[in-house]
């Protein structure tokens, strides 16, 4: 009976701890891409890369002396105007050709290649470690926490909440929805569309860089971070609904933790392949996700 | 006469509200039986459960005597259904030739499927002749997508005449025409009912009185009346339903 | 020349572009052996070799254009097969050193792979239809990674030289100009075969998917089985081509199967000219050219690759064919059907 207590307490809670972090983490680049696929209709293929550029930015700053909870405010608002610049230079470009979602899948697929290959340039290719902010670690019921990590979590939880509200209760979100069910309706009565279009994208993209900072003290910093996270924040999306936030929060927490579990029952080789399996089982069961689409009922 | 296509007790609901309820009709060989109905009662709905767009909750489609209920759009094709749609519904990025060519492959030999398009010949005699039919000769190198709105439905006929369908299921053929098509595209329809079993959804109720043999009224899902244009218009349930006074 | 308007012939659009395309695969053909003749007389091997190479990701370019650009399906995981092809044909050269069985054995092995894989992804379409490819993919090169048999992350080395016996000639797999040119005459064969097959009532099946898939039932077409014949065409397309990698270089590697692969036949097809066929083998070869020519001036050679890719994104979205194809059309053009 003890050996199971000393399991759950040594080795299966630390590890749902540690997929509960990853699980907060790849929320919140996940809503990024639920919110610009639920609102644009487009797959922003870059969207790893934001998160990598929001990471070495903090990195850059810190190295320099900004403090790291300067950085939480600063590198959102320097992702904004990036994010800004990418809809209105790039995305409205192709927009209206036939078949968006193709074309504005190519296009951002092709940034992300741009932005990680000029991330290698300016930053080098090895990676980078930023000081955690918050060291030491709490112990809770005899299990031994890192402090950043439970930080992360309450941080995170914050955020999604935050983000939750304003799409869903106040009069911005409200405008945001309504554009996004309609887009010709909504600025037939008074919407600027095209200021909510890439506004909303700029959010997004800040979001993403937002998750770079807060994750570059657990997970590191280096040119192809994006690329591979991204993957588990589009599985999160496809899963929980694409355009859907509480479906990307309850599939982020829930696949992280298929994660972290079978990494300790199978083994952590094998979790991806686990994860991708769930994807494809949801895509071909469920295609619409869990939950539904933003402005979609 | 004899019916060629049957419809007996079709219902399907969606979310609770009977879109089509129990209804029941025949089609006879090669007369034109017209659905009329005000808006939402029902009649694109029961033609796309008599093509298979749509599986009925309940009732039976029987064509050519043989029970097809719920069988897949294109196997209802393959049974000799041919439709056109209220919307116009062509590959628009395509030509008009290829649009015909498409619609009139069904009639080769299906061992020519995987032989070059060029040596399909029964398709390309049958794209002459749809081309003459419907005076599209000046078109065929067009993008379907170019033409005008009459054209396109002009086109639309065309596509669902192509493979010889013993029925042919015509949804609003003259919507958004000009009066001067109007008249070409109902005196075009009549001459097709020589050839084939006409089922016809019509909002001109000009060209319902003048080209139908039979009128079919549905009113909220139900069929309301049934009988020659003549009977049909002085029935005072029509008249109170549809023309809107008793 | 002028074209004959007095008699207002059909133009069937779509089988002119289809010459037009022979034509560019043609001329294509004639500049293949033109460097293979330079090569050999230079005693030159790295070029190619390299060109090879160019033509074998060709091959999987050709599969990704079948999807997407007839029948409108983006495949991001079409590395899926071109590393199968591969993985097959490494471990059967390895127990049995013969060129005519491993090609078989891939045959079999995409034709296996692919009707059941595509039983699952042809459930779903457009954006779907791109993440469950690439969900597959990453499950297959996970597994392949993590299997030891299989060499997992290092992949297996050491596939013997097979002699490859064409009846009239015997073509030896480390002969660099002579696995070129039977390389390329393959890659035209694929080419050749794709073609002749979308030009058929089936092909034309396919195109009005593209246009117009909810119109095609009532044509009398079931889409749900010339969407799975597409996509097992493309993938023995795939697989038949990743078979002659190993050939050339002696190795696999899980890499093969990575979403790079992939992502790298989707900016080859995108940047020579989606639904044209031909593009995918210019796409390949101006590639491949332009990573060995930025390549040896800067490692960094993908922003340049990127940016290329995102220009034509934007401003060439019918790529380099749809740019020189229409004036081929012109010179063969306006005849009959």
């Amino acid at each position: 009976m003890t050996d199971v207590f000393e399991y759950i307490q040594f080795v299966l809670a630390p590890q749902m701890i540690t997929g509960l972090a990853l699980g907060v983490a790849v929320v919140l680049v996940a809503i990024g891409l639920t919110i610009i696929f639920g609102l644009l209709d487009v797959i922003n293929m870059a969207h790893g890369e934001f998160y990598a550029v929001g990471a070495y930015v903090a990195l850059a700053l810190g190295t320099s002396g900004v403090s790291f909870w300067l950085l939480l405010i600063i590198v959102p608002l320097i992702m904004i105007p990036i994010g800004y610049i990418v809809e209105r230079g790039l995305i409205q470009r192709v927009f209206n050709m036939p078949d968006r979602h193709v074309t504005t899948l190519l296009l951002t697929f092709g940034l992300g290649l741009v932005v990680e290959e000029a991330l290698k340039v300016v930053f080098g290719p090895n990676t980078q470690r930023p000081a955690t902010p918050i060291p030491g670690a709490i112990e809770v019921m005899g299990i031994i926490l890192p402090t950043y990590r439970l930080f992360l979590i309450a941080v995170g939880f914050a955020i999604v909440a935050a983000v939750a509200i304003v799409v869903n209760k106040t009069r911005l979100g409200a405008l945001v929805r309504a554009a996004a069910f309609d887009r010709n309706m909504a600025a037939s009565l008074g919407v600027p569309v095209s200021l909510v279009f890439a506004g909303t994208f700029a959010f997004g993209v800040a979001l993403a860089g937002l998750a770079g900072v807060l994750l570059a003290p657990i997970y590191s910093v280096f040119p192809t971070m994006g690329r591979d996270f991204v993957f588990l924040a589009f599985t999160v999306v496809i899963v929980g609904g694409m355009g859907s936030i509480s479906g990307a929060v309850v599939a982020g927490l829930l696949i992280t933790q298929v994660q972290a579990i079978s990494s300790l029952i199978v083994s952590p080789v094998w979790s991806d392949p686990i994860v991708f399996s769930i994807m494809v089982l949801v895509l071909v069961v469920r295609p619409q996700g869990l939950f539904g689409r933003l402005g979609h009922a | 006469m004899t019916a060629v296509l049957e419809v007996h007790d079709l219902s399907v609901a969606f979310g609770g509200i009977r879109a089509v309820d129990g209804v029941s009709f025949a089609a006879e060989r090669n007369a034109i039986t017209t659905i009329i109905g005000p808006n939402g009662a029902g009649k694109s709905t029961l033609f796309n459960l008599v093509s298979g767009l749509i599986p009925p909750d309940g009732g039976r489609v029987v064509l050519d005597g043989v029970d097809r209920t719920g069988e897949p759009p294109h196997l209802m094709q393959r049974a000799g259904l041919g439709r056109s749609f209220q919307i116009t519904n062509l590959f628009f990025e395509l030509t008009v030739f290829e649009n015909l060519r498409l619609a009139a492959q069904r009639l080769e030999n299906p061992m020519r499927f995987l032989l070059p398009v060029g040596r399909s010949d029964c398709a390309l005699t049958r794209v002459d002749e749809l081309i003459a039919r419907f005076s599209l000769a000046e078109k065929t190198s067009e993008l379907a997508g170019a033409l005008s709105h009459g054209e396109q439905r002009r086109l639309e006929i065309a596509v669902a005449l192509a493979a010889q369908p013993s029925v042919l299921l015509l949804d609003e053929p003259t919507q958004g025409m000009s009066h001067a098509d109007t008249a070409d595209t109902s005196k075009l329809i009549r001459g097709l009912a020589k050839d084939v079993t006409i089922l016809l959804i019509e909002h001109d109720i000009g060209v319902v009185m003048d080209i139908s043999d039979r009128i079919v009224v549905m009113h909220q899902g139900k069929k309301l009346a049934e009988g020659a244009p003549s009977t049909v218009r002085n029935d005072p349930a029509v008249k109170a339903a549809y023309f809107g006074h008793a | 020349m002028r074209d004959n308007v007095t008699a207002a012939p059909v133009v069937d659009r779509l089988a002119l572009a289809m010459r037009a395309s022979h034509v560019l695969v043609a001329i294509f053909v004639v500049a293949g052996l033109v460097f293979a003749t330079v090569g050999v007389a230079m005693k030159d091997t790295f070029f190619l070799r390299l060109a090879t190479e160019a033509l074998i990701f060709a091959g999987l370019a050709l599969s990704v254009d079948i999807l997407l650009g007839y029948s409108g399906l983006l495949s991001l995981g079409q590395a899926l097969y071109f590393g199968l092809g591969a993985y097959v044909a490494a471990v059967v050269l390895k127990e049995i050193p013969s060129f005519w069985v491993a090609m078989g054995a891939a045959l079999v092995a995409s034709l296996v792979v692919s009707i059941l894989a595509g039983l699952i992804a042809n459930r779903v379409r457009g954006v779907y239809f791109a993440l469950v490819t690439f969900g597959l993919a990453q499950v297959a090169a996970k597994a392949v990674y993590n299997t030891r048999a299989l060499g997992a992350s290092d992949g297996m080395i050491g596939v013997p030289i097979v002699p490859i016996d064409l009846g009239v000639a015997t073509v030896m797999s480390n002969s660099p100009a002579g696995f070129f040119l039977f390389t390329l005459a393959f890659i035209v064969v694929l080419y050749a075969i794709s073609a002749y097959l979308l030009d058929t009532p089936f092909g034309r099946v396919l195109l009005a998917i593209r246009a117009n898939e909810r119109r095609v039932p009532s044509l009398g077409y079931s889409t749900r089985n010339a969407r799975l014949a597409a996509y097992v065409l493309a993938a023995v397309v795939a697989a038949l081509s990743g078979a002659l990698y190993p050939m050339l270089r002696g190795f696999v590697s899980p890499e093969l199967l990575f979403f790079t692969t992939s992502g790298n036949a989707v900016i080859t097809v995108v940047t020579g000219g989606v639904g044209t066929l031909a593009g995918a083998l210019y796409g390949s070869v101006i590639l491949t050219v332009l990573k060995s020519v930025i390549g040896s001036m800067t490692e960094h050679h993908l922003i340049v690759i990127g940016l290329l890719f995102m220009v034509t994104v934007i401003f060439l979205p019918k790529g380099l064919m749809g740019f020189i194809r229409p004036s081929i059309e012109r010179l063969i053009g306006g005849g009959s059907r």
